[in-house]
């Protein structure tokens, strides 16, 4: 996969390199702006309130609603 | 083996092409000497007939075709020396007899390698993702917060808005010197939202919150405890007799941590209650509760500091701390 990538890039080495750290950048992008904030309710990690109807993650949680 | 052999060929053959061609096939993955030992094969088969590298590299496993494909349009003029070589080529030999099962296997390697490359990037996914949650959203939410803090300070300095009851930016800050040096702000609502950027927020429900100048009741609130601020991180360094100050716009309000309950159930309301249950307190009285969540970077459960009023002070005009911050 990521030799498939490589292949195709064009230029030589430093281009190639280049052109994948603008990927790689690109990647954890869109990952920190669009699906981390996306997924990270779904997870049962930052629950701070009591009762789990009030809390975001209540239907993910272990227990379901109360 | 594979080694000695794969020698002789590069002095054999073309030394240029060939140290090209083995790299090649150490760069991408070194996923299983099947792969290499068919990569060999497709390389060979090239060389004895230059004329049908397109075909032939068509017609092997993924993973080759880029190899020969790349092997192609470099080599343009090796190419045709490796058709020499080939042809002077002592390792021609024993070739037929390998050639079938190197190419199922290679077919299987490169889908293991695939596979493989697939975990990696899940695996750097997934650290990626404690970065942002213990690290970036502490950046994105410090700096609203701060932000928003100015802006209620801003408020109070230009004495703008309905005094105490200003609540649109927040109604005033928290101060616990035994766990941040921060001051934290304190916003209505524990919505989610509100509490990613880095704020408290007190409880509209289940159990609607009092505020500090309530005659009797409970004031609580709820912070993250790890990302989006993680301002109640330290939760944990809260002892009895710790001092919990909050500040709103004419007076401090200082509290006096009377119980901690480490871990308690995310469903136990009580703790909200006016005479908050499981605290001891048994009188109606002006309380304060911290709420959130517990071990650390965890939600299983519930981390719960109770705090009763001992006194309030009029804010002065330096806004002089009380004696508990200083």
């Amino acid at each position: 996969m990521y030799g498939w990538i490589w292949r195709h890039l064009p230029g030589n080495v430093w281009v190639r390199i280049l052109i994948s750290t603008v990927l790689v950048v690109g990647v954890v992008f869109l990952l920190f702006q669009y699906v981390f904030p996306w997924a990270e309710p779904m997870l049962p990690f930052n629950d701070v309130t009591v009762d789990g109807a009030a809390a975001p993650a209540a239907g993910t949680a272990p227990g379901g609603l109360v | 083996m594979s080694d000695g052999k794969r020698e002789s060929a590069a002095r054999a053959a073309d030394q240029g092409e060939t140290a090209e061609t083995a790299e090649e096939e150490g760069g991408p993955g070194p996923e299983t000497s099947g792969a290499e030992a068919s990569g060999k094969g497709a390389t060979r088969t090239d060389a004895t007939g230059p004329g049908t590298t397109g075909p032939e590299a068509t017609g092997s496993p993924e993973a080759e075709p880029g190899e020969g494909g790349a092997e192609g349009s470099e080599g343009g003029a090796g190419d045709s020396g490796g058709g020499a070589a080939g042809g002077a080529e002592p390792a021609g030999k024993p070739e037929p007899a390998r050639k079938p099962a190197p190419a199922r296997r290679g077919r299987i390697a490169a889908a293991v390698g695939i596979l493989g490359e697939l975990l990696i990037t899940a695996g750097l996914v997934l650290a990626l993702f404690v970065v942002y949650s213990l690290w970036w959203t502490n950046v994105l939410a410090d700096r609203q917060a701060e932000k928003r803090g100015d802006r209620v300070r801003e408020h109070w300095a230009a004495d703008r808005g309905p005094g105490d009851l200003d609540t649109r930016d927040g109604i005033g800050f928290l101060h616990v010197p035994s766990m941040s040096s921060d001051d934290i702000l304190v916003m209505k609502g524990t919505d989610p939202k509100e509490l990613n950027q880095g704020i408290a927020g007190y409880y509209t429900e289940p159990v609607k919150s009092a505020l500090p100048q309530d005659q009797s009741g409970n004031f609580s609130l709820a912070a993250h405890r790890d990302g989006h601020g993680a301002k109640f991180h330290r939760i944990d360094k809260i002892d009895k007799g710790d001092p919990i100050v909050f500040e709103t716009k004419n007076t401090w309000y200082v509290y006096k941590v009377f119980k901690t309950l480490p871990q308690t159930s995310k469903y136990n309301v009580d703790v909200l209650d006016p005479v908050p249950k499981g605290s001891g307190a048994t009188k109606r009285g002006r309380y304060i509760t911290l709420t959130t969540c517990t071990p650390v970077y965890t939600s299983k459960y519930r981390y719960i500091v109770w705090g009763e009023l001992v006194r309030t002070e009029d804010v002065d005009e330096d806004r002089t701390p009380p004696a508990e911050l200083r």
